[in-house]
């Protein structure tokens, strides 16, 4: 479970403050499948930042799990990233000098897997995101921009977190494809309990959520998703 | 992969930038294993010279100005005078011969006319051997075993000065012999004679037809222990070989002293003493008063100075050798410490995708210090065998050019017959041999590598403050 108390984070650019988070509260029950979305700068990435640990919100909390994240120390910090949190980073943010399944491999490094556990996961992982086979060994600067996207996922999938904090994860993609990622992120949430948390501009994507949440000028809202109740509990 | 793989990988992400920066840091490198092979090979002269200049005092005719002497010769009744002095526990006189190949001599008699002002003044330079001075030339079956235009030109740079003021002789193809008559098993420093074969002398103050001949010597002459040889007609048995550790020392004979004299046919007197002191602390009044009793006029008494030049200009030898080897020790460090700090203000983002899929700060910082290690690796390798092909040419250089100086100075001042104990000790400079031991090029390396770490840490730790936000930034 993740519940998000008073969020606010601002910028200062020049003289004025803009406030893309700007007193953000909702929680998600485990096994949710939720989507954020909204205009192009209206703070999406921001408030999923804020929510992966990346970033220090300017005031309020994320709590997981009932541990608080405020006032947490780094390396603990570093913990949560490593072990509860999968990112799919909206530019990929793959290490361009290596390999698909190398990429994949790492965050399980720091977890300390073994070498030939962590090769075996990330070849079923990157079949699960359906990359060609072929393609497993590749450098991620001989990928195209989907390949690169699938292997984000893949990577984001890579030590089971609790919690999947995806940026327009389908932004790339054919609508087969992307439909694929959509069908494996609803497997996840439902066989799993993997609390996953999409932006997202695509439509399909949004409407195939449990729960569907609009950022605008720093607030957010839920709206109801076609076919299903708006939940109480925003 | 492991974190050494992907610093290996990452080491040549870049690989023409690599070449260049191995390339930068295998110069400095290189430079500093070059700097260090020869502080230790001039490390090890100055402790063997040292040793050598020990208790040792030597005496010689007073006046006498350049090769050919001019002083009074010293008789043995100032041997006696010497040996009275408080402290003295050994005198040993020496008288000099010079010996020219018979027929070499004959047919350069012939031809003399035709051949004046053959030689420079740098080829006569090398004949100034130990207590050359005031010596009597005569013949002999050996050939020597030194080339006279080798050793004329090596000699020419580090003792040209003390070379032009003895040059009276007539031009020669081979270098004369030094024939020394002892009065103990001593060299002409006083250092004790390293037989490598056969016997000494015996009794050295008796009449012998025994010699003891240099190694080089005696191979160029295909003569061994048991050998026979002839000096002015006079027919000498080989009873061992020395090495005297310099090209030109051993391309002596020694002789008992009673020997030479009568060879020279000047009985009772001595070209030069060798007197011990019988410790350390005691040389510098002992010098003094030795002086005193055997008269300012009579007699010059000299504490192994040009040895002792030699151990300084030696020592500020191994003084600039060291300091360049930590310069260039210290040029490595800031390369390897600059091209970090560009690669992680490159990289910045990357860290931060690392960070922010939990890698720690540690794993990070780590890979970055083995990328480091790395290029010094590789730099090291390239740096060593520069060092090794460089060491030599470079040790030498820097020997010959600053001996050039102190001789230049100093050379001209020494008193009579001052070109003999010279000679050994520019021949002495000259056998200095930077050879890059493996030992010395490991421990150079391991400095390096210490460095390469130092150099690296601070760009590791500024890794530290790189925060995982860093992803969601432009490039
Ligand atoms: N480090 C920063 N400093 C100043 N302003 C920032 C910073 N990061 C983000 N912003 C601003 O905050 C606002 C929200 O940015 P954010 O990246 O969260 O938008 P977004 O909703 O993800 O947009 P998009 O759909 O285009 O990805 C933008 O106006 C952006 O310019
Ligand atoms: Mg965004």
């Amino acid at each position: 479970m993740i519940e998000v108390q008073n969020l606010v984070r601002t910028f200062n650019s020049g003289d004025r403050t803009i406030k893309p988070v700007n007193d953000v509260s909702f929680v998600l029950e485990q096994g949710t499948l939720a989507s954020i979305v909204g205009k192009s700068g209206s703070g999406k990435s921001t408030l999923l930042s804020l929510l992966g640990a990346l970033d220090k919100p300017t005031s309020g909390d994320v709590v997981v799990n009932g541990v608080s994240l405020a006032g947490m120390p780094d390396a603990k910090l570093t913990e949560y990233r490593r072990r509860d949190i999968g990112f799919v980073f909206q530019q990929f943010n793959l290490i361009p000098n290596l390999s698909a399944v190398d990429n994949v491999m790492l965050p399980m490094e720091f977890a300390g897997v073994r070498k030939a556990a962590r090769a075996q996961r990330a070849g079923e992982l990157l079949e699960q995101v359906q990359l060609d086979p072929s393609k497993h060994g590749r450098r991620i600067n001989r990928l195209s921009g989907g390949e690169q996207q699938r292997v984000a996922i893949a990577r984001a999938l890579a030590n089971e977190p609790k919690l999947i904090l995806a940026d327009e994860p389908t932004g790339n993609l054919d609508e087969q494809t992307g439909d694929h990622i959509i069908e494996l992120l609803s497997s996840l949430s439902r066989d799993h309990a993997t609390t996953i948390l999409v932006v997202t501009h695509d439509r399909a994507l949004a409407n195939k959520t449990d729960r569907r949440f609009r950022l605008q000028q720093g607030k957010l809202t839920e709206e109801p998703v076609r076919g299903r109740a708006v939940a109480a509990n925003v | 992969m492991s974190v050494l793989a992907r610093s290996v990988g990452n080491a040549f992400r870049n690989k023409v930038r690599t070449a260049a920066v191995v390339a930068v840091l295998a110069v400095a490198i290189g430079l500093a294993l070059a700097m260090l092979v020869a502080n230790q090979a001039v490390g090890a002269k100055v402790q063997e010279l040292n040793a050598s200049v020990g208790t040792v005092l030597t005496v010689n005719p007073a006046g006498g100005q350049g090769f050919e002497g001019g002083g009074e010769p010293l008789t043995t009744d100032q041997a006696t005078t010497a040996a009275g002095v408080p402290n003295v526990s050994a005198v040993v006189g020496t008288s000099s011969l010079r010996l020219r190949n018979a027929a070499e001599a004959a047919a350069q008699a012939a031809a003399q006319t035709g051949q004046t002002g053959q030689t420079g003044p740098g080829g006569q330079a090398g004949q100034g051997g130990p207590g050359a001075q005031a010596a009597a030339t005569l013949t002999t079956s050996l050939t020597a075993a030194v080339d006279a235009g080798t050793l004329g030109n090596r000699n020419q740079q580090a003792n040209g000065t003390a070379g032009a003021a003895g040059t009276t002789q007539q031009p020669v193809r081979s270098l004369p012999i030094t024939a020394t008559g002892i009065g103990a098993g001593v060299d002409t420093t006083g250092k004790a004679l390293n037989i490598t074969q056969g016997s000494g002398l015996g009794d050295y103050t008796a009449a012998s037809t025994a010699a003891l001949l240099g190694t080089t010597l005696a191979e160029k002459n295909n003569l061994t222990v048991g050998s026979t040889f002839t000096i002015n007609d006079q027919t000498y048995t080989v009873s061992g070989l020395f090495d005297a550790g310099t090209t030109f020392g051993n391309n002596a004979v020694f002789v008992t002293l009673p020997s030479a004299q009568a060879l020279a046919g000047t009985p009772g007197e001595l070209s030069s003493m060798i007197v011990t002191v019988n410790s350390m602390d005691n040389v510098a009044t002992t010098k003094t008063a030795l002086q005193t009793a055997l008269g300012a006029d009579k007699a010059d008494v000299t504490q192994g100075q040009n040895l002792q030049t030699a151990v300084s200009s030696l020592d500020s030898v191994k003084n600039i050798s060291f300091i360049a080897f930590v310069a260039a020790l210290g040029t490595a460090g800031l390369i390897i410490l600059l091209i970090m700090v560009m690669l992680v203000r490159e990289r910045r983002r990357e860290i931060g995708v690392l960070k922010a899929i939990g890698a720690p700060n540690r794993t990070i910082g780590l890979q970055f210090v083995l990328e480091a290690l790395v290029l010094a690796a590789l730099g090291s390798a390239v740096g060593a065998a520069i060092a090794s092909f460089a060491s030599g040419g470079i040790a030498s250089a820097l020997i010959s050019s600053n001996t050039t100086t102190t001789t230049a100075t100093t050379g001209r001042g020494f008193p009579g017959g001052q070109g003999g104990p010279f000679g050994g000790a520019s021949q002495l400079l000259n056998s200095v041999t930077a050879t890059a031991s493996p030992g010395v090029i490991a421990g150079g390396i391991a400095a390096v590598f210490g460095v390469a770490i130092i150099g690296a840490l601070v760009p590791a730790l500024l890794t530290a403050r790189i925060r995982p936000i860093e992803v969601l930034r432009g490039e």
